[in-house]
């Protein structure tokens, strides 16, 4: 076997997975998902009630990260009270679109594959296309149009719930600047385009996971232990493409025009 | 003398050709019927296009220095009084190397039960899936009521699948919904009915199969019996013409697979319509077929109503129908 033959096959899976999402897409945009509104809003339901808490705590945690790391830094340099710089930019621009990202990858991502490669293996997608439901429809474009409707609120409350926590890490807990300050420096530096920027780039991130997602559980073969492959694979393929998109997305929206307040 | 020693040499000769016709007819008397060993002739491609024997493609159940695999094979295909509401035409369907139906012509009557048997691997699932069009056939065609299933678009395949019901070997129930969830899916999709119309449907449909104290559980909670009645009142709650049932006695008792067959005997007398069981169980061949289809080696042996099929001559089918453990089917 020649060394072309691993990044061939690597393309290969990439064009495949890039035709399966633009089937995908095309039938959220088409309207034809609507027949199943239904099943789309019970997905959101379960986004809702089974993701929202884990991201939330996730973002929690590291919101008090971006915190504490701009709290020590900028005391370090002697301006403790840019405390606020810091944790605008962690926050807003990376920590959350990334944790967010992660977290999707690691439990919606693969709950989809996992649960569409399940009903794949025990004939059930079978039986949905038997008896003329379009299992395409019915099982990836209702999960995508339920990640749409949903994920950007969640993703809102998220950054809301890093805020909160990047506040109580250097003003409640760490202490060397003011609440007034500390808001003062942290909404200087960011603007509503900046939370536009980084809500596009969670939702690339979640639209991606959800069809990787969707890709891997519909063409799993090979019994519960190809349901177990096709779940590692999306998860090491998502992981990546987050950091693609996460690394994209700074060098697109802030790259050319980092958008700080600094230097006149 | 010489002609004394050439008249031995024909004697000789003669002898040999009868110890011969003696060897076959002793041979022919162990299978079981002493009437018919099939003409040989050489196998050839039906489709020529599509790569040879042992070189591009194998065929299970065929030894690669076989030269006459369908010996067996008269491909008989005796009346049976009425219409096909499916005609498999020539079809041929391989995977990678494995060539499963390899110029499979049969028609499956209406207003019958028809069974398709066959050894284990002889591709009788693959070929529902060809029906149904979940798969498309390498060659050949697969016409339901005179319409071509390959040449459809999936939006046509969708809605001829409407006239269909599927049961599959264990149910293939939504392991989210509960078993009245599961009965009431396909009216919810395809009919414009009220909850309490598709109520009355379902309660009816689960009541039939002895499921109505079942309809609240979840398909894990139940027996792989009881997922397979809940199965069939799902294939049968749009009132299909046409009803697959693939391999309904896995799994199950002989008494469980006897009380399936009955119910799917009284259904059908209730409801009419193509009924096709594709199964390797005698016993559910002898209680519910009108019509028998044998498969063997991706071809049809022979085909015909059941009583013909018990009868028949030919050695294959004899020695399948009667699970005979001498004949042209062995174990490898």
């Amino acid at each position: 076997m020649s060394w072309l033959a691993i990044p061939r096959d690597w393309l290969a899976s990439l064009g495949e997975i890039a035709r399966f999402s633009g089937r995908v897409v095309g039938l959220v945009y088409s309207g034809r998902v609507f027949r199943f509104f239904g099943e789309a809003l019970r997905q959101a339901g379960i986004l809702i009630l089974g993701s929202a808490m884990v991201i939330w705590g996730l973002t929690f945690i590291l919101g008090l990260q971006c915190g504490i790391e701009g709290a020590y830094f900028s005391r370090s340099v002697g301006a403790p009270s840019n405390a606020g710089t810091f944790a605008a930019w962690c926050d807003l621009r990376e920590v959350i679109p990334y944790a967010f990202g992660y977290m999707m990858a690691a439990k919606v991502g693969t709950g989809i594959v996992a649960e569409i490669g399940a009903m794949r293996i025990s004939d059930e997608v079978d039986a949905l296309e038997v008896m003329g439901v379009n299992p395409m429809i019915f099982l990836c474009a209702t999960r995508l149009l339920a990640a749409w409707i949903t994920l950007p609120f969640i993703y809102l409350v998220g950054i809301g719930v890093g805020f909160i926590a990047s506040y109580l890490a250097v003003v409640e807990q760490v202490g060397e600047v003011s609440a007034g300050g500390y808001f003062l420096i942290f909404w200087m530096f960011q603007n509503p385009p900046d939370l536009i920027f980084s809500v596009i780039k969670g939702m690339s991130m979640a639209t991606v996971i959800v069809l990787v997602g969707c890709y891997y559980g519909y063409t799993a073969s090979g019994g519960p232990v190809g349901v177990g492959t096709a779940t590692a694979k999306s998860m090491v393929l998502n992981i990546v493409l987050v950091h693609v998109i996460g690394m994209m997305g700074t060098l697109v929206f802030w790259g050319a025009n980092p958008r700080a307040p600094v230097g006149g | 003398m010489a002609t004394t020693k050439k008249t031995l040499v024909h004697d000789q000769e003669a002898e040999d050709q009868a110890a011969a016709e003696t060897d076959v007819e002793a041979f022919a008397d162990d299978v079981g019927n002493s009437s018919t060993l099939p003409e040989a002739e050489p196998y050839q491609e039906l489709v020529p296009g599509l790569g040879k024997l042992n070189q591009d493609y194998i065929i299970p159940g065929v030894d690669s220095d076989e030269t006459e695999p369908y010996r067996w094979h008269t491909g008989t295909k005796r009346d049976h009084g009425g219409e096909d509401a499916i005609e498999i035409i020539d079809v041929v369907k391989q995977f990678g190397r494995m060539r499963i139906q390899n110029g499979l012509n049969v028609g499956i009557p209406d207003d019958m039960i028809s069974m398709l048997l066959g050894p284990s691997g002889t591709g009788k699932s693959v070929l529902i899936k060809l029906i149904v069009g979940l798969l498309y056939p390498d060659s050949g065609d697969i016409l339901v009521h005179g319409e071509s299933v390959p040449d459809m678009t999936d939006d046509e395949l969708f809605e001829m699948r409407k006239k269909f019901g599927l049961l599959f070997q264990d149910g293939a129930l939504f392991g989210s919904m509960n078993i009245y969830d599961n009965t009431a899916f396909p009216l919810r999709q395809h009919t414009d009915k009220s909850e309490e119309e598709i109520g009355e449907t379902v309660n009816k449909r689960l009541n039939e199969v002895g499921l109505t104290t079942a309809a609240e559980k979840m398909p894990n909670e139940l027996s792989g019996g009881m997922r397979k009645r809940a199965g069939f009142a799902r294939a049968l709650v749009l009132d299909p013409s046409i009803v697959f049932f693939d391999e309904p006695d896995s799994g199950l008792d002989p008494v469980r697979t006897a009380l399936l067959c009955e119910l799917i005997r009284e259904i059908h007398e209730e409801n009419g319509g193509c009924y096709m069981v594709i199964s390797h169980d005698l016993g559910t061949a002898r209680r519910i077929a009108d019509f028998i289809a044998v498969l063997w080696k991706g071809r049809i042996v022979e085909s015909g109503l059941s009583s013909d099929l018990f009868g028949s001559d030919n050695e294959f089918v004899s020695q399948f129908l009667n699970a005979e453990t001498i004949g042209p089917l062995a174990m490898d």
